[in-house]
């Protein structure tokens, strides 16, 4: 349930709010109860709240043991996943975290091996590293059990020792009491830095996580001028950060014309906010992207269409950009409804189609049944309440998304770069572990 | 003498005035020829009646409702209107100066012409006029040249006061207008300023000082809007729609000038409702027409029918089905014999009409609804896209038939004419879906035939129709992995032309862009705070749209973020009226002549006109 000090309207920006406060069990429900009602709806919003609840999970987690952190998470998982079965993005923030706690214990293991054999070679390190490591390790001591909103800071303030210590793991002090190792006082302490390592380790990796969500766009926009030239025409459709941003990019350094087809009943609003370069009024949308400009105001011409001009106008187009709600493995992907006709118009037209997504909306689902990837929305928009007694009479739909092949995308812009469709699946197995695909 | 003409002249001018509170609102009389040039501020700033895709819209007024009427059962409700002696003269056909009107490249650049070309054509009326020994309007037209004049003088006199201010602000108080003319000419933008009596001849008296002013206002307004024309579409822009009747020729029928408003606002809307509702129009203009002495009726009734075409288009640009039915129409009157009576020349060119409508339009209608029928069978799917008279006509016809199938409706944004589709279907009892734009590919996902109206088949076989038709016909033709669906056009051969497209940018007609801004939000149901808020959108309907009572409801709902569109640098709103469908995606045409492939197009255009 929401915390008392609800002024904000529920959303990503109350809940993040509310997670400092609220003890877990009530945030994962609250957060259940949020993308049930989808007041959480944005892919990325989603995926933000996922990951930081997922880590108010593991470090609320009093185990070390990687198993039952796996346990923890995969339940948690699977009760979001099934509040909002069609958002992938929660799944997949799920799935890597998973990967996270499963490289992290695989890790260990290994480096049990490698201590053993080779403990005395990295003995001469390990001082300078405790050092650190024990102050950022007092800290965390005093603030990761009650409160977690304090862990980020701890575990940020120490990145590189994070990372050194992955490889200068003593074995677990539980698993293996007595070994050589721990004998000397160096060696101890660092077993009883193991203890809570694991979690810091997947906390440090969730925080990555949140930092990889919060600079995506920025990374997908340094690509925008390998991929816009001037004077080129470009036809987007509906309102998408990712989208805005990547233009803008480009915008800096080159001028072009950008022709906005305006995705009507479900977001239509925004895209008209978007083009006229008002704030949306949207709490979903953090701070930085109401404040940035739009398109027109760096000399852009932007024309904006209805839907249904699209086909009539591609024939000047020279590229279509289009950002979407999740991709799947196949390279196939589900985005707001009406993408699917504007994809098919480009490619009768040879004009490339070019989808610029965050990695985090790659989803390892394969789509064996379209259907139920799409979400059907609010009928009210379509017909009003002025046209009461047509509802009545008539089947209203209202599809809020549309699975689009990968057949009609030429090109995925990532925060990695450029990939043809057909290479997406290297990339899903590059992000996620197979035991985690069903999770 | 004196005295007695300004009385005449008084009493015309009242007449006139009285005329267009009529057409305003409540039904226009044949018998005001005299009373046209005047215009009133009131019909100007009349309401126009709301948008609305139906020709048969229960809003509409109630001219609306007889014209609509009248579009559906084409029958001649006027006596014949008593008719001058018929002059005896030769007939040369006039008819390849006008019958170009349909193309809407021409059309763009003609209107600004229009008052230049009616001037010199008016002096030659009054000398016909005057030699006819007409006796109340002679002296009415000498009046009105002399107050004219007057009026002239003291318009140069208050366009030197203006012309500073003009200058400085761009709208001066005097020429509250000056924006909705500037699209025009100088001209046709000093016409729309000054509602001064006889300001027809006007025009050419003082044009040099008053238009140069006009100009300079109009440059500041112009440079700013051209900033939102799309740079492609350049050259569809031409002149603004027309607004009011103000301005009108003198010549043009009170049925027409109904007539055009209510293309404009979309009351008349639909290929085949606007060549219906034009060829009634005429019929009336017919009926009211006495052929001028020394001219004759089929030399004259031409040029007198080109100023009413030349109304409508700058109403709205004419659809090919008008432009077909008039070339028709003036072959008819070109083709008259001079020695037929003028009376039976117009029963003759009435009977045309009627035969015209019958043949090409409401029987076609029906037998292309009949055949098209028979090719919807039990268990289909029907996708159709917004509203089409003849797909309705064919799917009420399969209903009727006893036949099962399902119909599934797409809808686009501005005009949503398929909602009136939707609603007429359910009401008889089809089971309907509807969807808009965005739900394309699901709806085309289990349909098994794709039924499409018309606005016109170009020689080529492509179909030129609603914006959004090409997107439905090839996502029928593109369906993933299945097979693909049949799409099957209706559409009578009256809309049939000769011209060719290839895309949709070089042919094509554009509407007001304002239409895309959501105008209204929705009315709340509950939480009206104040007897005021009613006044305030009954105001906002009358697109006074006065932004002084925006807070009230501003404080409920933010306006759309468009509302001043025009304001922003940079940004442009496109709102086309059709495109053009590859004739790979369609399957079959439906016509009255049997159901053809696309291709077979221009044969039966050229078979339908040479016979």
């Amino acid at each position: 349930m929401p915390s008392p000090p609800v002024a904000l309207t529920p959303g990503l920006a109350s809940f993040l709010k509310s997670l400092k406060t609220n003890p877990i069990d009530t945030s994962i429900d609250d957060l259940i109860s949020l993308l049930k009602r989808r007041q959480i709806r944005h892919s990325r919003s989603c995926a933000t709240a996922t990951a930081y609840l997922l880590r108010s999970v593991i470090s609320a987690c009093r185990t070390s043991d990687a198993n039952k952190l796996i346990e923890r998470v995969q339940y948690v998982g699977r009760r979001l996943m099934a509040a909002q079965p069609r958002e992938m993005v929660v799944g997949n923030i799920v799935r890597r975290v998973l990967g996270l706690i499963r490289d992290e214990a695989e890790d260990d293991r290994e480096a049990d091996f490698t201590l053993s054999d080779a403990g005395s070679e990295s003995q001469p390190q390990t001082p300078r590293v405790l050092d650190d490591l024990s102050e950022s390790l007092s800290g965390r001591h005093e603030g990761s059990d009650r409160s977690s909103s304090r862990q980020p800071f701890a575990s940020l303030s120490a990145p590189p020792i994070s990372m050194f210590s992955l490889l200068s793991h003593p074995e677990p002090e539980s698993s293996l009491p007595g070994t050589p190792a721990s004998a000397s006082p160096s060696g101890r302490l660092l077993s009883q830095i193991h203890n809570k390592d694991i979690r810091a380790e997947v906390l440090d990796g969730i925080n990555e996580i949140i930092d990889e969500l919060g600079q995506v766009d920025d990374q997908i926009a340094a690509y925008a001028l390998d991929h816009i030239h001037s004077n080129e025409i470009i036809l987007t459709h509906t309102s998408s950060t990712t989208v805005q941003k990547f233009l803008l990019k480009a915008a800096a350094k080159r001028k072009f014309t950008v022709i906005h087809a305006e995705s009507y009943p479900n977001n239509h609003e925004a895209t008209h906010a978007t083009v006229s370069g008002q704030t949306p009024d949207d709490d979903e949308l953090l701070s930085t992207e109401a404040f940035q400009k739009p398109l027109i105001a760096l000399g852009i011409t932007v024309i904006l269409i209805p839907d249904s001009a699209v086909f009539a106008l591609m024939s000047r187009v020279n590229k279509v950009i289009l950002g979407t709600h999740s991709v799947l493995a196949n390279g196939g992907l589900v985005a707001a409804a009406g993408t699917r006709v504007i994809a098919r118009a480009a490619k009768v037209h040879q004009t490339p189609v070019v989808v610029v997504s965050g990695v985090y909306k790659l989803s390892p689902v394969y789509p064996f049944d379209f259907d139920s990837l799409i979400e059907y929305g609010d009928a009210s928009k379509v017909i009003g309440y002025e046209d009461g007694d047509l509802v009545d009479q008539i089947d209203v739909q209202n599809p809020l998304y549309d699975y689009v092949p990968a057949e009609s995308i030429d090109l995925y812009i990532t925060n990695l770069g450029g990939h043809a469709p057909s290479y997406l699946y290297r990339i899903v197995s590059d992000h996620y572990r197979k035991e985690d695909i069903n999770v | 003498m004196g005295q007695l003409l300004s009385g005449l002249w008084h009493a015309a001018r009242a007449a006139g005035g009285a005329a267009y509170g009529i057409i305003a609102g409540v039904r226009p009389s044949l018998s005001q020829r005299a009373a046209t040039p005047t215009t009133s501020e009131k019909v100007a700033h009349a309401p126009p009646p709301p948008p609305s895709c139906n020709h048969v819209s229960p809003r509409a007024n109630p001219v609306a409702a007889s014209t609509s009427s009248m579009s559906s059962q084409p029958q001649s409700t006027q006596g014949p209107a008593p008719s001058a002696a018929p002059p005896a003269s030769t007939s040369t056909p006039a008819t390849s100066t006008s019958t170009s009107t349909s193309n809407s490249a021409s059309t763009s650049t003609k209107p600004p012409k229009q008052p230049s070309s009616k001037q010199p054509a008016k002096p030659k009326d009054n000398a016909a006029a005057a030699s006819a020994a007409d006796g109340a309007l002679t002296p009415a037209e000498l009046k009105k040249k002399a107050k004219a004049e007057k009026a002239a003088r003291r318009a140069r006199e208050r366009a030197e006061r203006e012309a500073p201010a003009g200058n400085a602000g761009g709208a001066a108080p005097g020429t509250p207008s000056a924006k909705k003319g500037a699209a025009g000419s100088g001209g046709a933008g000093g016409k729309d300023a000054a509602a001064t009596p006889g300001q027809q001849q006007k025009g050419q008296k003082q044009a040099p000082r008053r238009g140069s002013a006009q100009l300079t206002g109009a440059a500041e307004v112009k440079k700013k809007q051209e900033d939102k024309n799309v740079a492609v579409f350049g050259h569809l822009y031409g002149q603004q729609r027309r607004t009011t009747v103000a301005g009108a020729g003198k010549e043009v029928h009170p049925a027409v000038l109904a007539l055009g408003l209510q293309m404009r606002d979309y009351v008349v809307c639909g290929s085949s409702a606007r060549c219906v509702a034009t060829l009634l129009a005429f019929k009336r203009v017919i009926e009211a027409y006495t052929t001028p002495l020394g001219t004759s009726l089929a030399r004259h009734l031409t040029t007198h029918l080109s100023h009413q075409i030349t109304y409508l288009s700058t109403c709205r640009p004419l659809s090919i089905s008008q432009g077909n039915a008039i070339r028709a129409l003036k072959l008819a009157i070109s083709s008259i014999d001079p020695s037929v009576p003028e009376a039976d020349a117009k029963a003759e060119l009435s009977d045309f009409i009627d035969s015209f409508i019958r043949e090409k339009i409401t029987v076609a209608d029906q037998v292309i609804a009949g055949s098209a029928a028979q090719k919807i069978q039990d268990g289909d799917v029907i996708v159709t896209f917004a509203g089409s008279s003849i797909v309705k006509q064919t799917l009420l016809t399969a209903h009727k038939q006893g036949k099962k199938f399902r119909v599934s409706i797409i809808d686009s944004r501005p005009l949503f004419e398929g909602k009136n589709l939707a609603r007429t279907l359910a009401n008889a009892g089809l089971d309907v879906q509807y969807s808009l734009m965005n739900g394309i590919s699901h709806a085309i996902k289990d349909a098994t035939k794709v039924f499409l109206g018309a606005h016109a088949m170009t020689s080529n076989g492509r179909l030129y129709s609603r914006v959004g038709t090409a997107l439905v016909a090839m996502s029928a033709k593109e369906r993933a992995g299945g097979v693909e669906v049949p799409v099957i056009v209706c559409c009578e051969t009256v809309k049939f032309t000769d011209r060719v497209a290839l895309d949709s940018i070089v042919v094509n007609e554009i509407a007001d862009a304002d239409e895309l801004v959501i105008a209204d939000p929705v009315q709340q149901l509950t939480g009206l705070p104040d007897p005021a808020a009613p006044a305030a959108t009954e105001l906002k309907k009358g697109k006074a749209a006065p932004p002084p009572v925006e807070p009230s409801t501003a404080a409920q709902k933010v306006p759309s973020p468009l509302t001043d569109w025009k304001g922003s640098a940079n940004l442009q709103l496109l709102n086309i009226m059709y495109d053009v469908t590859p004739a790979e995606y369609v399957d079959m045409v439906v016509t009255e002549m049997g159901s053809l492939p696309p291709s077979a197009v221009p044969i039966v255009h050229r078979m339908s006109t040479n016979l």
